[in-house]
């Protein structure tokens, strides 16, 4: 037994030895898995004995399988550059980085303790300003800092503190310690992707995340969570997540986060800030908020205050925070402590301020607004990274540093000039190498330099850490951390437990947490682009069943069919969907151009373009799933089609749109939890729906109509079998159109779509004095009685256009009742003068 | 010198302005050297909401919001403001734009006239290579910092010529300056980029000149509208570090680039700030979809 046992200690340990028979640290930086002797370190052997018994082909497979979940779920980011505005898919690197226990107790006391010094800060910049005064922090270095926000000096934060969710970047150096790089203050992201990349490598490895005992994250959140609430004052709170919108580079983890945390997302638009405090525009009227995540830059927050040119933010936000209406976090102005500035003074004043030294230094830093720094650091250029005093330390600004030893003698002289010049705006600091981590590439471990983000937030008067991090891995190899660009990887960060981990921490407010999710509101924009998306899916359906039938009915090569098929291209025409001059075409062409002609509003490109991005501003409404197909149609319909003569390559992809279509339906109804959200898209669908059958119905069954008129618009309404089942005979127009616009049991009937319409409207909250019919009910009342009382053989042109009319008339009315805020319809911000 | 300071603004929407939200900057305060016996704001339509308060920098807003539909908005100032003649420093005797800059970079002083807080780029100053390298020919070493200004205020002068019409509110000062054209706001904001890119502070002042007939050829120009020129921080007359013989601290010197003088009893002062974006007379947001037309009516004339 005890032999067997060695056995498979010894393969263990031999598979481990060939995983890593390869991995050579890079020289001179400390290795997170090696040794400087080439033995793997003590914390990573369970996890990477583990991997190597799954052998190369498996560890591939696993890796693949978290990839995949990734692309399910949707992750992605955005690249301000790109002028295409593309999503990226997410960069997962497998091998997390593994973190002991006592290490970890340090990293989290340093921390911790940073945290406090930071809210020190903070509260005394906007407040007595001591540290000033008594030379600590000079005035210039906080009058040059663009986060300080002069309008919230001398207001007390809301809630009672700053920072309440705080993040740091963190790389050990050459001598095994860690150091801190840059505090992240303002709005810190990364916290969402975390989730993300832990929930993906878990999935993959689950009997490996299992077996190494791994910190959980959840906890983390849940306290976090709980702190939001616990910091609003109504019995019913309304926590927003405040976005820029769906152009920002990490809108993924805005939308992730928010319904993660069960906030409601919400733009600078959604928000009314009234004398009386902050309100949300919901479908159900204004309803107020007293706490604000924030994930957009202060000086964004107020045009009126702030940046008057800024469409992200609210205007008089600044004034409900004066007036203690809102809690904001973090509150506007924190960002000051990201300033690399800060590096300089922090490690003086920790002693005054905590009494103790930091315990995890920060980057050596000088600020060279001081005389004597200066000329001592322009002594010292060679081994200095000259970079700009007030930005953070950024991927996006890190172009802005300077190597001293790189420069060519005029680059040399042009910056000591500028630095006697405006020394103010600059800082010395040292070159930072940093640690490396393994990487999987081409089936070996490779080392790669990396810097760990870790996430703090303030419960009560405490503060947490996240037991995990957010890596970002650089693309090569080389470890200063001024290579760190874009394109880097991320990974997850694995904090092994002392003892067991409970793999569910229930906090004693979970329960309010439980009633908070299923009362989210929908904010009227998000209504109004779902009412939008409805409408575009279900134009793009007529469009595209409009298309098989003209297709099936050339196929039959026979003659009498030709007048159906015309009928067909006017109306196409009169929906924008083909050229003027195709009218006459074969069919071929004529679809041909419905699928490539983007630039015509009925094109099924421009439908299914707009209905994604009309979801794509509200992604956090959709499932993974319903939005992966809803971007499936857009990009399939976009893509070129086979040049050549056959109609097989088009009717294949109007019968593969159909089907994403009608899974897409499915979809809505099953997986949009925020119930009122798909009410909406449903009454736009069946708006929509109830207008073109209208149109059908006058195209194809009335005087003049074509022949073959009646059986298309049973095929285009799905009712041939009914129909046969009913009548088994040739269609004659009384009972196609009793069928088509008055059998309430016919899913795709007018009377039908009335009354989905009337349910869904009695379910969403009324906008009109008691006891009487709403606006928006009287008209869906006064068409749906008008189709119970008619006969179908009077039903006439008119009556018809009277309908469609109506119907457009209670579109009009549902967006004035619910998705138009009545205070802003047309709003246009101007700064004047 | 007592003035009488009446200003009407008045705002002419193309449609109805349903909903609007102002922040007005367009009442004297009291300051060294001012003060102000009276200040009233008059505005039509009447806001709904009204609430008076001072900036960071000290100078008085009015926050409004008017939820009726209007096609007109009108503030009226009426103010009665007594200005004291300037003490003229000696340039000469100014310490040298060095040590000036120096201070200034180590001041402890963070309150609102500090003169930390102009030395930075802000909204609408950036620190353009060209306006430096230009004022730097006006600083040589060691010359006295309100010496080396006054010189400075004086190509400005000559250099560039006042155009109405040549630039607008959001023209920024590498602009203009290519341009050499501009009125008051663009002088004041490239002689602040100028100064500020070889480290000296400097601020950005709105405010009023004293009214006089188009025929006076004393008049000067800017009169009958609001004007904007610079202060420029002369080192502390509290010196914490010891001085050259002679040479003395200042504080704040108002000079008017488009003038090119001191500023002094003609110079009104409503509010001062880093550029123009901080004391702008009014900033809003409104709910209309029309254009609109500002038109701005000023008077200053000696009171009594």
């Amino acid at each position: 037994m005890a032999a067997h046992l060695d056995k498979i200690v010894e393969k263990e340990t031999a598979g481990l030895e060939q995983l890593v028979a390869a991995y050579r640290p890079l020289p001179g930086i400390f290795d997170e898995m090696m040794d400087g002797d080439g033995r793997v370190r003590a914390h990573w052997q369970p996890f990477l004995s583990m991997l190597a018994a799954l052998g190369t082909d498996e560890i591939n497979r696993r890796f693949a399988a978290a990839d995949r979940y990734l692309r399910g779920s949707g992750v992605f980011y955005r690249v301000y550059e790109d002028a295409a505005g593309i999503e990226r898919p997410w960069p997962l690197s497998h091998v997390p980085l593994i973190i002991e226990p006592s290490e970890w107790k340090q990293l989290e006391a340093g921390l911790i303790q940073r945290a406090e010094l930071l809210e020190t800060v903070l509260a005394d910049t906007y407040g007595p300003a001591l540290f000033s005064s008594d030379g600590r922090l000079p005035a210039a270095l906080i009058a040059g800092n663009p986060e300080f926000l002069r309008p919230m000096v001398g207001v007390p934060p809301p809630g009672g503190a700053h920072l309440r969710f705080y993040a740091v970047d963190v790389g050990r150096g050459a001598d095994g310690r860690w150091w801190v790089l840059s505090d992240r203050a303002q709005a810190p992201s990364g916290a969402g992707y975390a989730i993300e990349n832990r929930l993906a490598l878990s999935r993959a490895i689950p009997d490996i995340y299992r077996t190494t005992r791994v910190e959980r994250v959840a906890p983390f959140f849940q306290a976090f969570q709980a702190e939001l609430l616990a910091l609003s004052r109504q019995d019913d709170p309304q926590i927003c997540l405040l976005t820029p919108g769906p152009m920002s580079e990490t809108y993924f983890e805005h939308a992730y986060l928010a319904r993660y945390l069960g906030l409601l997302l919400v733009e600078g638009e959604d928000l009314s800030v009234r004398d009386d405090g902050v309100f949300v525009r919901t479908v159900s009227g204004l309803r107020r908020t007293e706490v604000l995540l924030r994930r957009i830059d202060a000086d964004f927050a107020d045009p009126l205050e702030l940046n008057a040119a800024s469409r992200l933010g609210a205007p008089g936000l600044l004034q409900a925070v004066r007036d203690d209406k809102i809690v904001i976090i973090n509150s506007l102005g924190a960002g000051l402590v990201e300033a690399r500035a800060m590096l300089a003074f922090l490690p003086a004043l920790a002693p005054i301020v905590l009494g103790a030294d930091l315990a995890i230094p920060n980057v050596a830093t000088w600020w060279l607004g001081r005389a004597d720094m200066r000329e001592e650091m322009i002594g010292e250029l060679d081994r200095m990274v000259i970079a700009p005093a007030f930005e953070s330390q950024t991927d996006a600004s890190s172009s802005n540093e300077v190597l001293g030893a790189k420069l060519d003698d005029a680059q040399r002289e042009a910056l000591i000039l500028s630095i006697r010049d405006r020394g103010v705006d600059y800082v010395a600091q040292e070159a930072v190498t940093l640690s490396s981590m393994p990487v999987w590439r081409d089936g070996h471990l490779q080392p790669r330099p990396f810097t760990l983000r870790l996430f703090l937030t303030k419960v009560g008067e405490r503060w947490e850490v996240m037991p995990a991090g957010f890596v970002r891995i650089a693309d090569n190899a080389d470890a200063r951390a001024v290579s760190l660009q874009r394109g880097a990887a991320t990974a997850d960060a694995w904090v092994l437990a002392h003892g067991p981990v409970a793999e569910t921490t229930m906090l004693p407010t979970a329960e309010r947490i439980q009633v908070q999710r299923a009362t989210g509101l929908l904010p009227s924009r998000a209504a109004d682009n779902l009412f939008w998306v409805g409408r575009y899916v279900e134009r793009a359906e007529a469009t595209l069943r409009l298309m098989r039938a003209m297709i099936n009915r050339a196929a039959e090569a026979d003659e009498t069919a030709a007048p159906v098929i015309a009928g067909i291209a006017s109306l196409l025409d009169a929906w924008d969907a083909v050229p003027k001059d195709a009218l006459a075409a074969p069919v071929g062409f004529i679809t041909r151009a419905v699928l490539a002609r983007a630039d015509l509003s009925g094109s099924l490109p421009a439908l299914t373009g707009a209905a994604r991005s009309a979801a794509s501003v509200i992604r956090e409404r959709f499932s993974p799933d319903a939005w992966r197909a809803l971007n499936d149609l857009a990009t399939m319909v976009a893509l070129p089609l086979a040049v050549g003569p056959s109609e097989s390559a088009i009717i294949e992809r109007v019968e593969a749109a159909l089907r994403i279509i009608s899974s897409l339906s499915g979809l809505a109804q099953e997986n949009m939890t925020q119930l009122a959200g798909w009410r909406f898209l449903e009454l736009g669908r069946r708006i929509e729906r109830a207008i073109l059958t209208g149109r059908l119905v006058r195209c194809f069954a009335m005087t003049g109509a074509p022949d073959g008129g009646l059986e298309l618009l049973l095929e285009l309404a799905d009712s041939q079998i009914t129909y046969r089942q009913r009548y088994v005979m040739v269609a004659a127009r009384a009972p196609v159109l009793d069928l088509v616009l008055l059998d309430p049991n016919n899913p795709r009937s007018v009377a039908f779509q009335l009354d989905r319409i009337e349910t869904h409207l009695s379910a969403l909250p009324g906008r009109s004095a008691t006891g009487r019919l709403s606006p928006v009910q009287q008209i869906v009342a006064s068409i749906a009685t008008r189709l119970r009382t008619v006969e179908a053989a009077a039903i006439d042109e008119a009556l018809i256009v009277d309908i469609e009319q109506s119907l457009m008339k209670l579109s009009d009315a549902i967006t004035a009742a619910y998705l138009s805020n009545n205070e802003r319809s047309e709003a246009v911000w101007e700064a004047l003068a | 010198m007592i003035y009488d300071v009446r200003q009407t603004t008045t705002c002419a929407y193309a449609s109805p302005v349903a909903h609007a939200r102002h922040v007005l900057r367009l009442t004297p305060i009291p300051r060294p050297g001012q003060r102000v016996h009276v200040a009233a704001l008059q505005i039509l339509p009447e806001p709904q909401h009204r609430r008076e308060g001072l900036d960071f920098f000290g100078n008085r807003l009015t926050w409004i919001e008017i939820e009726e539909p209007h096609r007109m908005l009108t503030i009226k100032l009426a103010a009665r403001v007594t200005v004291d003649a300037a003490d003229e420093p000696g340039a000469l005797a100014t310490p040298a734009w060095e040590a000036v800059r120096e201070e200034a970079f180590a001041t402890s002083d963070i309150g609102p006239l500090s003169p930390a807080h102009f030395l930075f780029p802000s909204r609408m100053v950036s620190l353009d290579p060209e306006i430096r390298d230009y004022t730097r020919e006006s600083f040589p070493a060691d010359r006295p910092v309100l010496d080396a200004a006054i010189e400075l205020m004086n190509r400005l002068k000559a250099d560039i010529t006042y155009e109405i019409g040549a630039t607008t509110v959001t023209t920024t000062p590498p602009m203009s300056f290519a341009l050499r054209r501009g009125v008051c706001q663009d002088f004041a904001h490239i002689m602040i980029s100028g100064l500020r890119g070889i480290g000296l502070p400097a601020a950005y002042v709105s405010g009023y000149l004293r009214t006089m007939p188009r025929t006076d050829p004393t008049r000067l120009q800017g009169a009958d509208a609001m004007h904007a020129w610079v202060l420029v921080w002369c080192g502390s007359p509290h010196p914490t570090l010891p001085r050259s013989r002679g040479r003395v601290g200042w504080g704040w010197i108002g000079l008017d680039p488009t003038n090119a003088v001191v500023a002094s009893d003609q110079h009104v002062v409503l509010a001062v700030g880093r550029d123009y974006t901080d004391v702008a007379p009014m900033d809003g947001v409104i709910v209309g979809s029309g254009g609109q037309r500002i038109d701005v009516a000023v008077n200053v004339t000696p009171a009594g």
